[in-house]
């Protein structure tokens, strides 16, 4: 068992260095932030004196060494576009994409369950059908429209919410459902599939002979059951929407790392996207490797 | 030989037998038409979609007040038809969608039985660039690709395929390192069967369903992800019609009152995307209801 | 008599009262820009307009654009220059102080110009010898050689070198720790500060100039123009800035709302990249000239930004020093389909890609619909701004650029970047206009001078060597608590300025 996990955890590491290197040339190669930051009719002098600053005149494997090593030492370094420590914002956006996140995830499983369950249970072909379709309908839509309909309808139709910003919970809402939405189906998929495993499982048959009535059998030992890899799913997409969220974020102007990042590339802020992606990447990889080592310590059948 | 032809003879009889219980007749309509469409469009579309004049624009349908029978369902910001551009848009948007599903889903079942039959350093390789992949969030992978790229209907394809495909890898994988252990495939080895035949005979035919659900699955996910492309700037180049591009180009207009410019697209890219998530989650259903990475 | 005085008193008072009274009231803008750390820090002014919205507000600077005109004494009471031409003398005002309370003195200049690393600070420190500290008040940029554009460096918005930081405040906490606080000596005082999404400032009681009308000033980030649009309408913020076609339209018919144009010196053109080379139509000048005909700017302009803008004939705006103003092309297809038979290509022909500067890819496309309604095919285009402008600039690009500046300068700035040898997107270059642009760079007198930059804007202009469209109108929303909104007060300015001279709605 040990030592699977310090093979998984040397896996992990292979594939963050691997991810460095990626997202080190792929934002080097695709355009110049000088450029950026200047008019384009700028003359050449401050060009040049922007890319000095920034150290782009030295050959790649120098910036890379120099990126690494002070990566090694926990400095991300300074962001071109802001100037101040990118560490410093990203921990700063971090908080809010956590929140958004998190309410986002309420809302897709207080969705995705009710429906899967629902789904699984064949109590009411039309009520199946509505809640399948409603769930359906987060991931059928891009949520840019969506994020506007609810905008257009709540904000200034009605008056409701705030249309953009963070601060209080009301200005949580639209971006939470907007995001939640979308991972809404999977969550159903999920449910519906673990409850049907768990329904046709020896100790559910065992509940049913000893007469218990079917909606016990459902709510008590189903659905314990079947909570389960949900629960995993749901914090594995917990990370995964932290890092999916910048369409939501760029709409409802939400503070987050994904609209960080987004405009991060936008600008070729070269030391806030390596950051934002690496961070990020760090945490799918540990989630992912979490995931695997609970598997395996569940099922020891899995060796990789 | 017989194990092959009898898993043929399986998936043969489980197309038959789809018109069993809860098939989904009117996503299956729905997907079937929007085909149609895309393949008659010279023929239907009323007027060249890349052209209009700036005098004609924002005229709302026929059947609202400003309207005209010139343009049934309006025009766009630059004069240009709306019906026009929503029957060639359904031209790209499929050969976008499709064609970038059996891309991502060619390389992914292609490298997933690699991976997951081969073993050893082989299945190391590939699983470590699909965790890299993985760890890149799609649409942040997109618009660098697109950057490097440069913007074509061709290009945004590669760039669905090249993200989407480690879903299929990492499935398709899990299915074969299930299937080898079985007897049949045992049995190949034994009879001195070489690797790539037992992959192509006797592996694939049956991790062909799983890679046929995931992607019905994908070709909605595709298509949005389309949609935000566009959205985000880097998405099928204008004056094309596509979709998501006039979706994220209708959307300055839905403040105005200009709704036929977003909710038409809108609503195509959703009644699609939905047609396409019921017939998967039915396909799923009827070829594996255990299956639970889907 | 004494009833008189009285009055007169009353009156005097009913005068002074608003300007003496006690800062009130809230104005919140939402912003199309990501707020940078970087814009509290005048020494980081990059060669941006966009900078200046924060520094207005925040810091002042010894002479800069007001509505007085572009040179206006701020901090500096009055400046002057020697005959020579070598030496510039700056006279400090007695009561400029900054928000802790220190004075701002002529040391605190001289410091501020030794810090500066923004735009053009290499070109200001190659022509500055020294910068000599007088006395407290009275400091001297000494030239190593006469510099006719000095003060359209120095004392505009082409550089951040004249706006002043504390020096003591400066090095007791460092640069980065100025950029967390920063203290300055404009109308308004920072209270608190979130990257990228939030910057929330309060009036400064103490600014020489007058006492600010509106107590708290908070800019807030919102990306996305619906959004923007949204807020303004649900009353979240009082202005919003970069709105276009029906975004605009629809706060245009919002009763409460106003539309309200400002116009800084940005030229939309069309570029012929293709007309250096001998064998390609664009090297026709009938060619040129039949695109420049074919297009209709007003159309386009009230399609993009409502009328508002205003159609030209030339690249350099209109505001600008030595600039010579054209008037925009007609928009005569028929002349145009003439000249292209005329220069053998009655069914035109496939001019390759377009590349309209993002993200104006709608206006793009309706410019190349004019294009292709002459015949003219391409196709376009859309990048990123970030592989466009990398793009554009290593010259990977054939066929047409729509292109965009802003840049701050004059005539001969803007030439320079685009139509010389020294241009970074200049794809050929006409000998006679170069020859006179190097004149021109060494002439000392002003009216010689504008002599020679004239000659080359005819040049231009009779080559066709581009199609320009039109000097780009910002386009603001004003909600209905605002009174003055500071549009448009300082001429060529992008953003609200001054903002000591704003007014909120008396409830």
């Amino acid at each position: 068992m040990k030592g699977y996990i310090l093979r998984r955890l040397g896996y992990s590491l292979v594939s963050l260095f691997l991810l460095s290197v990626t997202i080190f040339l792929f934002v080097r190669v695709t355009g110049d932030p000088a450029v950026l930051l200047v008019e384009p009719g700028a003359s050449k002098d401050d060009l040049e004196m922007i890319r000095q600053q920034f150290g782009l005149d030295q050959p790649l494997p120098v910036q890379y060494g120099s990126f690494i090593t002070s990566l090694l030492r926990g400095d991300f370094g300074q962001s071109f576009y802001y100037r101040t420590p990118v560490l410093e914002l990203y921990l700063s956006r971090l908080p809010h994409s956590l929140l958004l996140a998190g309410a986002a995830m309420v809302f897709s499983l207080v969705v995705g369950i009710p429906t899967g369950i629902i789904a699984a249970v064949r109590v009411n072909r039309w009520w199946d059908s509505v809640g399948k379709i409603f769930a359906l309908l987060g991931l059928s839509m891009p949520s840019f429209w969506v994020g506007l309909l609810m905008i257009l309808f709540f904000s200034v139709y009605l008056g409701w919410l705030p249309s953009s910003g963070s601060g209080t919970l009301l200005h949580l809402v639209m971006p939470a459902i907007a995001l939640g939405w979308v991972f809404a189906a999977a969550h159903m998929r999920l449910t519906r599939s673990s409850m049907l495993e768990v329904l046709g499982s020896e100790y559910v048959k065992l509940a049913r002979l000893k007469g218990l009535p079917e909606a016990l059998v459902i709510s008590k030992h189903a659905f314990k059951n079947a909570l389960i890899p949900v629960l995993t799913l749901a914090g594995i997409n917990l990370v995964i929407m932290v890092n999916v969220a910048v369409v939501v974020e760029t709409v409802f102007a939400w503070p987050g790392v994904g609209r960080l990042l987004y405009e991060g590339i936008a600008f070729r802020d070269f030391p806030v996207v390596q950051a934002t992606v690496l961070l990020g990447g760090a945490m799918i990889v540990i989630v992912n490797l979490l995931v695997d080592i609970l598997y395996a310590v569940i099922d020891p059948r899995i060796r990789y | 030989m017989n194990d092959s032809r009898s898993a043929t003879l399986t998936l043969a009889w489980r197309l038959a037998a789809f018109r069993t219980e809860g098939f989904p007749v009117i996503p299956t309509a729905i997907i079937v038409t929007v085909a149609l469409v895309a393949i008659f469009a010279d023929a239907l579309a009323p007027y060249n979609p890349e052209l209009g004049t700036l005098g004609d624009r924002f005229r709302p349908p026929a059947w609202q007040a400003g309207g005209s029978e010139k343009y049934l369902l309006g025009t766009d910001h630059l004069g240009r038809d709306v019906l026009s551009r929503l029957i060639f848009g359904a031209r790209v948007s499929m050969i976008v969608g499709f064609t970038a599903v059996i891309v991502a889903g060619f390389i992914g079942t292609v490298l997933g039985i690699i991976s997951g039959y081969l073993g050893r350093w082989v299945d190391q390789v590939i699983m470590r660039l699909t965790d890299t992949w993985l760890a890149l969030p799609a649409l942040t992978f997109a618009i660098f690709l697109a950057a490097i790229v440069g913007p074509s209907v061709n290009n945004i394809i590669i760039i669905l395929a090249a993200v989407y495909w480690t879903r299929y890898a990492r499935v398709i994988r899990g299915e074969v390192l299930s299937v080898k252990e079985r007897d049949f495939v045992r049995l190949a080895v034994v009879a001195g069967c070489s690797k790539w035949t037992i992959m192509r005979r006797h592996i694939l035919p049956n991790v062909v369903n799983s890679a046929i659900v995931l992607g019905t699955l994908q070709l909605g996910v595709v298509i949005i992800t389309e949609a935000a492309l566009s959205f985000l700037g880097v998405g099928v180049p204008p004056p094309q019609p596509a979709w998501g591009l006039m979706l994220a180009d209708g959307k300055k207009g839905l403040m105005a009152g200009y709704w036929w410019l977003t909710v038409l697209p809108g609503s195509c890219i959703m009644l699609m995307v939905l047609s396409a998530n019921l017939l998967g989650d039915w396909l799923r259903v009827k070829f594996d209801p255990q299956l639970r990475q889907l | 008599m004494a009833r008189a005085l009285a009055i007169l008193a009353l009156l005097l008072l009913g005068w002074t009262a608003p300007l003496n009274a006690a800062p009130e009231g809230t104005m919140t803008w939402g912003l199309h820009v990501t707020l940078a750390s970087r814009w509290l820090d005048p020494a980081e002014t990059e060669a941006l307009i966009t900078p200046f919205m924060v520094l207005y507000a925040i810091h002042d600077a010894l002479v800069k654009p007001m509505p007085a005109g572009p040179n206006t004494p701020s901090l500096a009471e009055s400046w002057s220059v020697s005959k020579d031409g070598l030496t510039y003398e700056f006279v400090l005002r007695k009561l400029a102080t900054f928000h802790n309370g220190d004075p701002v003195s002529a040391d605190d200049v001289k410091f501020s110009f030794d810090r500066y690393k923004g735009a053009a600070a290499k070109l200001l420190k190659d022509k500055v010898r020294e910068v000599q500290v007088v006395d407290a008040r009275r400091v001297r940029f000494h030239l190593k050689e006469p510099w006719p554009d000095f003060m359209t460096f120095y004392g505009t918005s082409a550089s951040g070198a004249a706006w002043i930081v504390p020096r003591k405040y400066v090095e007791k906490v460092g640069d980065d720790g100025f950029k967390k606080a920063p203290v300055g000596a404009g109308p308004y005082r920072v209270v608190s500060f979130t990257p990228g999404v939030e910057l929330v400032m309060e009036a400064f009681d103490g600014y020489w100039r007058k006492t600010p009308s509106v107590k708290r000033l908070v800019f807030r980030s919102i990306p996305e123009e619906a959004t923007r649009a949204a807020a303004l309408k649900n009353g979240e913020v009082d202005i919003v800035y970069l709105l276009s076609g029906p975004i605009a339209e629809d706060v245009r018919r919002t009763p409460s709302l106003q539309l309200v144009p400002s116009q800084p010196p940005a030229v939309f053109w069309l570029e012929f990249l293709d007309q250096w080379d001998p064998k390609s139509p664009w090297h026709d000048r009938r060619v040129r000239l039949a695109a420049s005909l074919a297009i209709d700017r007003q159309a386009v302009n009230q399609a993009e930004t409502l009328g508002f803008s205003r159609p030209t004939g030339s690249i350099i705006p209109r505001a600008f020093e030595y600039a010579l103003s054209f008037d925009p092309p007609p928009y005569d297809p028929r002349r145009a389909k003439q000249l292209l038979v005329e220069a053998g290509y009655p069914n035109g022909f496939d001019a390759g890609d377009f590349y309209p500067f993002p993200p104006y890819t709608s206006m793009g496309e309706a410019v190349a619909g004019y294009l292709q309604a002459l015949g003219i095919r391409t196709r376009i285009q859309t990048m990123e701004r970030a592989t466009f402008l990398t793009a554009w600039r290593e010259k990977k690009f054939k066929g047409l650029v729509m292109g965009i500046t802003g840049a701050a300068g004059n005539a001969a700035t803007r030439l320079e970047a685009y139509v010389t040898n020294g241009g970074i997107y200049a794809y050929g270059v006409v000998p006679e206009v170069e020859d006179l642009f190097q004149r021109q760079a060494r002439e000392q007198d002003r009216a010689r001078r504008e002599t020679l930059l004239h000659q080359i804007q005819k040049i231009l202009h009779e080559r066709v060597m581009h199609a320009p469209i039109y000097e780009l109108a910002f386009i603001w929303g004003v909600g209905p608590r605002v009174e003055e909104s500071g549009a448009d007060l300082i001429k060529g300015h992008a953003y609200s300025a001054p903002y000591e001279d704003l007014r909120l709605r008396k409830q």
